[in-house]
């Protein structure tokens, strides 16, 4: 198996990658970027992969929104940043409008749609509760990093105060914690 | 005027999206809670059942999360309203993407990247958390919701399939249990 990676040749490649990460993201797009980029275009390396969506975790955005505009960046400039964002947006786009005028329409007269739908919900919300957790749970033993997550969560989750107070406050704590490495 | 009304409510969406933007460290769960605050209890343009509903046909939709802001920019302004919310998302934050990759690159090894790295990951922990709380919790606390959150969330940490599956159950799961 060989390992050489190159980036697109051409703006129109990098849009055709793109679009099929988004038609195809059903369950998570993060599994189809790496698909596609890594395995199947070889674009970048696992190693490039891992150290943009770190970078891409770490910046506020929709992660794999901004790795659209960090690779397209590399590789063409603001114009590969560009087309690389439209490419990952427009069938998803299209789509998740579609489904919600589809599912408004039939779930005015039938109740027991609104009922699957709330428990798609609620499904949903478990999602993220397991997300937080298999992340939490690592760094969740540090005493300093438990006392962060659960008085944040306490504030903007259950006293439903604003994230733009929550978050610079928490922030600057979580910084000074970080510092003296209690985190 | 209805019209006039509509152009107001876009212009605030869009205005408040952006600063959203610029907030949403670990993406669309953690402002999800500040998102749903602001549309439902502060402006009052969706309520608490429509807001779940929008997730949930985003979450089962293909595609990245963050387009649950279309369809809380359809559901205020129509398509307008879609587009704008999707760039005003995105556009904030891509902007200070786009800028801070070369300082991300040259600071690989600093203390102060690791450090803020380490800072940021508890407070993205707390906010996914506080997501799955409140979607779970629409109205008053109601335990069916929270049975399928629950039960989604073990099955989660529990296995490795595909999460749409987790949605399909927690669909027909609701047709019992809320039908």
């Amino acid at each position: 198996m060989s390992t050489d990676v190159a980036p697109p040749k051409s703006l129109r490649e990098l849009f055709l990658g793109f679009l099929s990460i988004g038609a195809r993201s059903f369950g998570g797009v993060m599994p189809w970027a790496h698909r596609v980029m890594v395995e199947e275009r070889r674009w970048l390396t696992e190693a490039d992969f891992a150290e943009t969506i770190g970078l891409c975790q770490f910046l506020p955005g929709p992660n794999i929104g901004n790795a659209s505009i960090v690779l397209g960046k590399r590789w063409f400039g603001v114009a590969g940043s560009l087309v690389a964002f439209l490419g990952l947006f427009a069938l998803p786009f299209i789509w998740v409008l579609v489904l919600f005028a589809l599912y408004a329409d039939f779930a005015a007269t039938n109740p027991t749609l609104r009922a699957v739908v709330t428990g798609v919900g609620a499904a949903g919300a478990g999602l993220f509760i397991g997300t937080a957790v298999k992340l939490g749970r690592v760094i969740a033993r540090r005493p300093a990093a438990l006392a962060l997550i659960a008085a944040c969560f306490l504030a903007a989750g259950v006293g439903r105060i604003s994230l733009f107070v929550v978050l610079p406050l928490s922030l600057v704590v979580a910084f000074a914690c970080a510092r003296r490495g209690w985190l | 005027m209805r019209a006039q009304g509509l152009a107001v409510n876009l212009v605030e969406l869009t205005l408040y999206f952006m600063l959203l933007s610029l907030i949403s460290v670990g993406g669309m769960p953690s402002i999800l809670p500040e998102m749903q605050r602001y549309v439902v209890d502060v402006k009052g343009w969706i309520t608490p059942e429509e807001f779940m509903q929008i997730f949930a046909v985003g979450q089962a939709a293909p595609g990245p999360n963050i387009l649950i802001a279309s369809l809380v920019g359809w559901k205020v302004a129509g398509l307008a309203g879609a587009l704008l919310a999707l760039f005003a998302m995105c556009g904030p934050s891509a902007v200070l993407a786009w800028w801070v990759d070369d300082l991300w690159v040259r600071f690989k090894d600093s203390s102060w990247r690791k450090a803020a790295q380490r800072a940021i990951a508890p407070i993205v922990v707390a906010l996914i958390l506080s997501g799955g709380f409140i979607l779970a919790t629409p109205g008053a606390p109601d335990w069916r919701l929270w049975l399928i959150a629950a039960a989604t969330a073990g099955g989660m940490l529990l296995s490795k399939v595909n999460p749409l599956w987790f949605l399909a159950a927690g669909g027909i799961l609701g047709a019992f249990l809320l039908g």
